[in-house]
């Protein structure tokens, strides 16, 4: 009998910490979402910037020598903001660190490319042409796998904490049934020995657990949809809006070197089409996705009207108009219509990233406390256990 | 009771296990992995060579290397011959109809191949955007012969290994890109009469040496060199056979010159023209003064079945050669860098189709 007691008086403790652990470990995932989120947010913001330093740098090139001072500016912020990000990346999670280290590599020989490219444009020298072809190349070569595995880390790490923090719940349902098993062949055990219908410790100590079980498994079940519809909603709505800003870009600079191959840069239309078709499919994603309210449609359409246009001119040998066009900033021209795509799509990026980190935040902030609370039923019901087989021991003495 | 005792502390340890276990892994990931080839990628460079280099490099055929040819004697004579000009051009604006000139004027505009980074042949000028040079003057002047305008141009930019398949699958009338007649070549496609008569020759670093010191004087002195040439050119199957030179291919000679001013390759081959505007380009680099080891005789290409644009390109040129635009235009482009300008090369004809 004393056996019995001990046993019933581990087990109940072990729920306790197995409670307390279910709700640590939902808060826990859900701390690491947030901050893995964060990380694929920043990685997105790094790739947005490589791509749209190149498409400013390979549109400066159509326009010669005398690239236009405030696309200059535009490519310096980028890569500005692109190496100080991957610092920031590095800081936020180790596991990155190598690949950013590549990566930062990388996108050092692409800038030092690029001005090479500048230092011989300037100079009407036709090597110039050459350097900007190799810069991009090389950017897409080097640069791009490393971001693709980057995105694709984060993106298994963010899936691993939100079924973390869904399957939080079953420390508590596992453990918190066998506890109860254990605590009703006790209280079987005991009715036979003692000849008494029920010992009320004990009963009591199973009704604490089973309140305990039912409580945090409702309250975890509220995380699990808390987190689906997070992860459905504007966590899927934020990846959608950042792969379609990526595409875009891309899409930009293709077109601009399908201009510099003049005649030749059948590869680099194919490479637009692609890209074109991956910008629809995140907006479609996006217009199929219901959480993030007050969102408008990204004005994607325009700049493809103007792309179609510069193809149409350039298919029909008139070159020069397409360039015009292509980098003109006028309402119509390829950059007017891409910059209001642009600015509509980085607010909305902020925006959908905010909510998606503050949604997560906000979603456990009762789960420490839970979390003792669970640890203190464990205590109770072993002090419960205790008491009721120490009563029927007393009588034996 | 012993039973109870073993259950209760088979139960704690289990917990404690998976306690431990659950606390321990959380927030830790293994590392994001680098892409197979980041590193292999990082260390090549230029224009394409990371498929044009390692192929290329050993390619040299080692034994069968043939003695460099001295002077420039080694021309390919049996297949100068092009296809004899019409007695008389149709005036500009008129062209026969069913021709092929008639199918270029009724489009706009002809389609040319051309290159956009040899400076002086064709080469984009970065502050105007257009393409200039001596090969582009003389489309400029089929393009007066067909349209009375000599701006009715589409330039395509191709590279070096783009001129036989762009003739072939009719994408452009005609390849104006500092094109050497071949036999080879002519099985494919069809060449109007010489041009220009350029050779090949040797680029290497001011100040470069042989491995004793003494003076770069030619191929030979290169043993062990880098050497580098675009893919598919003449160039390179001549750069194949010198021994002990190992061969880098490039996408253009533009791409070549990247390598070279990276430290990549130790040299480059090419004509003297194409030399000529590479070094302009570089104060560092020195093409070898001696006389070219091949005969390389320009040629416009043009689809292998077009021969009567063939005629009505040489009868073109013809005209050039007699009007002085030929010297002319070598004047404004080539003098500088090759010296004056010589007579142009006679026409052959004679070919039948």
């Amino acid at each position: 009998m004393r056996a019995l007691g001990g046993l019933a008086v581990v087990v109940t403790l072990v729920f306790g910490l197995a409670a307390g652990q279910a709700f640590r470990a939902a808060d826990g995932a859900l701390a690491r979402a947030a901050a893995n989120t964060d990380q694929l947010v920043r990685i997105q913001a790094i790739q947005t910037h490589v791509v749209q330093a190149d498409a400013d740098a390979t549109n400066a090139f159509l326009v010669g020598g005398l690239e236009p001072a405030g696309q200059r500016a535009d490519y310096t912020a980028a890569v500005a903001a692109a190496s100080q990000l991957i610092a920031e990346a590095a800081q936020n999670q180790p596991a990155d660190g190598r690949a950013l280290g590549a990566l930062n590599q990388a996108l050092l020989d692409y800038a030092t490319e690029i001005e090479q490219a500048r230092a011989n444009n300037r100079q009407g020298l036709p090597i110039g042409a050459q350097y900007l072809k190799d810069a991009s190349a090389h950017l897409r070569s080097d640069a791009v796998p490393l971001l693709k595995n980057l995105v694709t880390a984060n993106t298994a790490r963010v899936g691993t904490e939100f079924d973390n923090a869904r399957r939080a719940s079953l420390w508590l349902v596992v453990f918190g049934l066998l506890t109860l098993l254990v605590l009703v062949l006790c209280l079987v055990w005991l009715a036979r020995r003692t000849r008494r219908l029920v010992n009320v410790p004990v009963a009591g100590a199973a009704l604490v657990v089973l309140v305990a079980l039912v409580l945090g498994t409702v309250g975890l079940a509220g995380i699990s949809r808390h987190v689906e519809a997070t992860r459905s909603g504007v966590y899927a709505a934020t990846l959608s809006t950042a792969k379609a800003r990526i595409a875009a870009f891309d899409a930009k600079s293709n077109e601009s070197l399908t201009l510099v191959a003049r005649g030749s840069g059948s590869a680099f239309e194919k490479a637009w089409t692609s890209s074109d078709a991956a910008v629809r499919a995140e907006l479609a994603r996006l217009n199929a996705n219901p959480s993030p309210s007050g969102q408008q449609t990204l004005p994607w359409a325009g700049y493809e009207a103007a792309h179609r246009k510069i193809r149409a001119l350039d298919n029909a040998g008139d070159w020069d108009a397409s360039v015009a066009l292509a980098t003109g900033t006028g309402s119509g021209s390829g950059n007017a219509s891409f910059a209001s795509f642009d600015t509509a799509s980085e607010r909305q990026l902020a925006t959908l990233s905010r909510q998606t980190a503050s949604g997560l935040h906000e979603a456990g902030g009762w789960l420490p406390f839970a979390g003792a609370l669970g640890v203190l039923a464990g205590l109770l019901a072993a002090v419960l256990s205790w008491w009721g087989v120490s009563l029927r021991l007393a009588e034996y003495r | 009771m012993t039973a109870g005792r073993v259950a209760s502390a088979v139960a704690t340890m289990v917990a404690v296990g998976l306690l431990a276990t659950a606390c321990s892994s959380a927030g830790v990931y293994k590392p994001t992995p680098l892409p197979g080839s980041a590193t292999a990628v990082a260390a090549s460079g230029g224009g394409a060579p990371a498929t044009g280099a390692a192929p290329s490099t050993g390619a040299s055929p080692q034994g069968t290397a043939t003695p460099a040819p001295s002077g420039t004697a080694v021309v390919t004579a049996n297949c100068l011959p092009s296809y004899a000009p019409p007695a008389e051009l149709p005036p500009p604006g008129q062209m026969p109809p069913g021709s092929t000139m008639s199918r270029i004027q009724s489009r706009g505009r002809l389609v040319a191949g051309v290159s956009a980074d040899t400076l002086l042949l064709g080469s984009r000028n970065p502050i105007s955007g257009r393409i200039e040079g001596f090969d582009i003057d003389l489309l400029h002047a089929i393009s007066q012969a067909i349209f009375g305008d000599p701006d009715r141009l589409e330039l395509r930019v191709i590279t070096a290994a783009q001129r036989l398949p762009v003739l072939e699958d009719g994408s452009v009338d005609i390849v104006a890109r500092n094109m050497t007649i071949t036999c080879a070549r002519w099985k494919d496609i069809a060449f109007s009469s010489e041009y220009y008569r350029s050779g090949q020759k040797v680029m290497v670093r001011l100040g470069d040496t042989t491995a004793s010191g003494g003076r770069i004087t030619g191929m030979r002195d290169l043993a062990g060199k880098k050497v580098c040439a675009p893919n598919g050119s003449t160039s390179m199957d001549e750069l194949r056979t010198f021994p002990g030179l190992q061969p880098v291919g490039a996408d253009t000679h533009t791409g070549c010159l990247v390598l070279f001013q990276q430290g990549k390759v130790d040299a480059i081959t090419g004509d003297d023209t194409v030399l000529a505007g590479l070094a302009a380009q570089d104060p560092y680099a020195h093409v070898v003064q001696a006389p070219a080891f091949t005969a390389e005789p320009y040629g416009l290409g043009i689809g292998k079945g077009n021969v009567d644009f063939v005629r009505f390109v040489n009868g073109v040129l013809a005209e050039l050669r007699a009007d002085g635009r030929w010297q002319k235009s070598y004047n404004r482009w080539l003098a500088d860098a090759l010296g004056k300008a010589p007579n142009p090369p006679a026409a052959v004809y004679g070919r039948t189709p």
